[in-house]
């Protein structure tokens, strides 16, 4: 166990410090520089060039790159090179905030329902509740979640004018005193999961009812509910912890989009606006934020598995 | 080479194929939504009734009437129009995906597979690795790095990205067969790399390599939509459909048309695609 904790975590670091020099490369052969994008179009050569050497433009690439690493372990993440003066690591501690906490409504939403719903499928031999999980499923997995939220802010800001359709937060007040603005979006992004989850639900329900353990606890004369609730359930509900755990990743990344669609102050939206603006340092942390939330999520998905399901040797594995 | 490939088309997309789709209703939904817009690709500049991109002031915001069937935007372009006009970038850019990155992962993964060893060890972690960032993300990233992205960008950069995935399967496809006799025999006679692997291998790993293809294809029209709504993909005016749902996204109040007919040709186009996919999954693993 502890020989695949040690192995798993140093591939993690190997990820990291790979994803890293990736971000790194990609973003400085970015064009449109960003010196002059802050100094504007008439600036003059000369201070165009000290304004690099004060930035520390001007040394070689490898030694920038270290310099950079250094400073990112020693927790110093410098400041936004667009929004002069604004410390990065306050920013995106805040900004992660508000997309946790959107992740976690998701969770709350998606997590109980898809489960219920998969569980039920399973189960009854209705034609209903497997055509239901088969065609919303279908639907919500492969439409984008802003077509969906576009969707759902036509219905119930438009057509019907209950929710807000964006998620402006006015200044002052915090993201708890504007609850209703966060409905919207968790919803889009939890249809996607909904769609992951109950089929897994479902389908994993079907094979451990027809397997043998449960025929032998059936003839035994176990009462239906008790094989159900003692035997079936938990076995049906590993392979959807899985799928849950490796979304929780994705939501960070699913974020993106539906932080844009309503305009909400998460990071995603706050990577899309630092794309546009050139804002590279700040591009960088959030990046190699939303990856280490994303590889820490499937490790511990996997530890918890191991955990839930002794048969998973895990020794042995890879 | 060639005649094992043209009979096993023959085999498998001969009149079986009619046969099976007829019995999978999903299967015919997707194929007559993706047909549709096929044909919308070709012949969407005979029928639109307008200039995609014309601009015309005096008629903006009209709401779906006789002259303008599904109305105009805050420039007074036909929406109509823009959307069948739209439907040629998302459908090129997402056919051009799907075989570039399944040309792609052939390549890594059959390199990988058939020498084996540190080479396979090194090549697949790497993959790992590039699989460990999410695929819309690291398409931003370097979208982003792209001053004005064209057609043939973002089919570039979207298929590196999805490669690692690809790779896999045809890893593994490969792997399936490498210790096969025939496989030794050709070794033996002193056939190249090259011989071995595509004359030999490749033709037994088509259905796999098919079924991913497809399956690329419905996931690239989703990241392509995806891409063009963040404001990363293609640039205004061209009509492309999440652009499109970006640029009119404040006026749903005002003209909900303009952004709810983009989003409509998104999904219906995205679920034929997947319902598709999923028919040719079945079929082709079937068989």
């Amino acid at each position: 166990m502890l020989e695949y904790i040690a192995k798993r975590i140093s591939f993690m670091a190997l990820s990291l410090l790979v994803t890293s020099l990736i971000i790194f490369l990609l973003l400085e052969v970015m064009p449109g520089d960003v010196v002059k994008i802050m100094l504007g179009q008439h600036a003059t050569e000369e201070a165009v060039s000290s304004l690099r050497a004060e930035l520390g433009l001007n040394r070689p690439l490898h030694i920038r790159y270290l310099s950079w690493i250094n400073n990112l372990l020693h927790g110093n993440l410098g400041e936004s090179m667009y929004m002069e003066g604004v410390k990065i690591a306050p920013l995106v501690i805040r900004r992660a905030r508000n997309s946790a906490l959107l992740a976690i409504a998701c969770l709350f939403i998606f997590v109980p329902i898809s489960l219920i719903f998969g569980a039920l499928g399973g189960l009854t031999d209705s034609k209903i509740a497997e055509v239901f999980i088969s065609i919303t499923g279908l639907f919500a997995l492969s439409i984008p979640s802003f077509v969906t939220g576009i969707f759902l802010i036509y219905i119930f800001s438009v057509a019907l004018p209950l929710l807000p359709a964006s998620s402006n937060i006015p200044p002052g007040t915090s993201i708890f005193q504007n609850l209703e603005s966060l409905i919207l979006p968790a919803v889009s992004v939890s249809l996607v999961m909904f769609g992951y989850v109950a089929r897994m639900t479902q389908s994993s329900m079907e094979d451990v009812l027809q397997s043998d353990y449960i025929r032998t606890a059936r003839l035994k004369g176990i009462p239906d509910k008790y094989v159900i609730y003692k035997h079936a359930l938990k076995n049906a509900l590993l392979p959807s912890i899985t799928v849950i755990g490796m979304n929780i990743g994705w939501l960070f990344g699913g974020l993106i989009v539906v932080e844009k669609l309503f305009g909400y102050p998460g990071i995603g939206y706050l990577l899309v606006m630092g794309l546009q603006s050139r804002d590279i340092p700040l591009v960088e942390v959030i990046m190699l934020f939303i990856v280490t939330i994303y590889l820490l999520a499937n490790f511990i998905t996997d530890l918890s598995y191991s955990i839930l399901d002794p048969r998973v040797e895990i020794t042995k594995a890879e | 080479m060639k005649n094992t490939i043209k009979k096993y088309f023959k085999d498998k997309f001969s009149s079986k194929f009619l046969v099976k789709i007829k019995n999978s209703p999903s299967g015919i939904i997707g194929l007559i939504l993706v047909t549709f817009w096929i044909l919308m690709v070709i012949f969407g500049p005979m029928i639109a009734p307008y200039d995609a991109t014309r601009m015309n002031l005096a008629d903006a915001y009209q709401s779906p009437n006789t002259e303008h069937l599904l109305g105009t935007d805050r420039y007074g372009r036909d929406m109509l129009s823009r959307t069948i006009i739209g439907s040629r970038t998302i459908m090129t850019t997402a056919f051009g995906i799907a075989v570039i990155s399944t040309v792609l992962g052939i390549g890594i993964g059959f390199t990988a597979g058939y020498f084996g060893g540190l080479i396979d060890e090194v090549i697949m972690r790497f993959m790992d690795i590039l699989m460990s960032i999410p695929s819309l993300l690291l398409a931003m990233v370097m979208l982003g790095i792209v001053v004005t992205p064209g057609i043939f960008s973002v089919i570039l950069i979207i298929s590196i990205v999805y490669s690692p995935r690809t790779a896999r399967v045809a890893r593994s496809a490969l792997l399936e067969y490498k210790s096969e006799e025939f496989v030794d025999a050709a070794r033996i006679r002193g056939e190249s790399f090259f011989y071995i692997v595509f004359g030999e291998i490749f033709p037994n790993t088509i259905a796999p390599l098919i079924v991913e293809g497809t399956a690329r294809f419905a996931y690239s029209i989703m990241t392509v939509a995806s891409l063009g709504f963040l404001g990363v993909g293609l640039r205004p005016p061209t009509p492309d459909w999440g652009l499109m749902v970006a640029e009119n996204q404040d006026s749903i109040f005002l003209a909900p048309w303009t952004v709810i007919v983009p989003a409509l040709a998104i999904s219906s186009l995205v679920v034929g695609a997947s319902l598709f996919a999923d028919f040719m999954d079945k079929y082709l693993r079937k068989v």
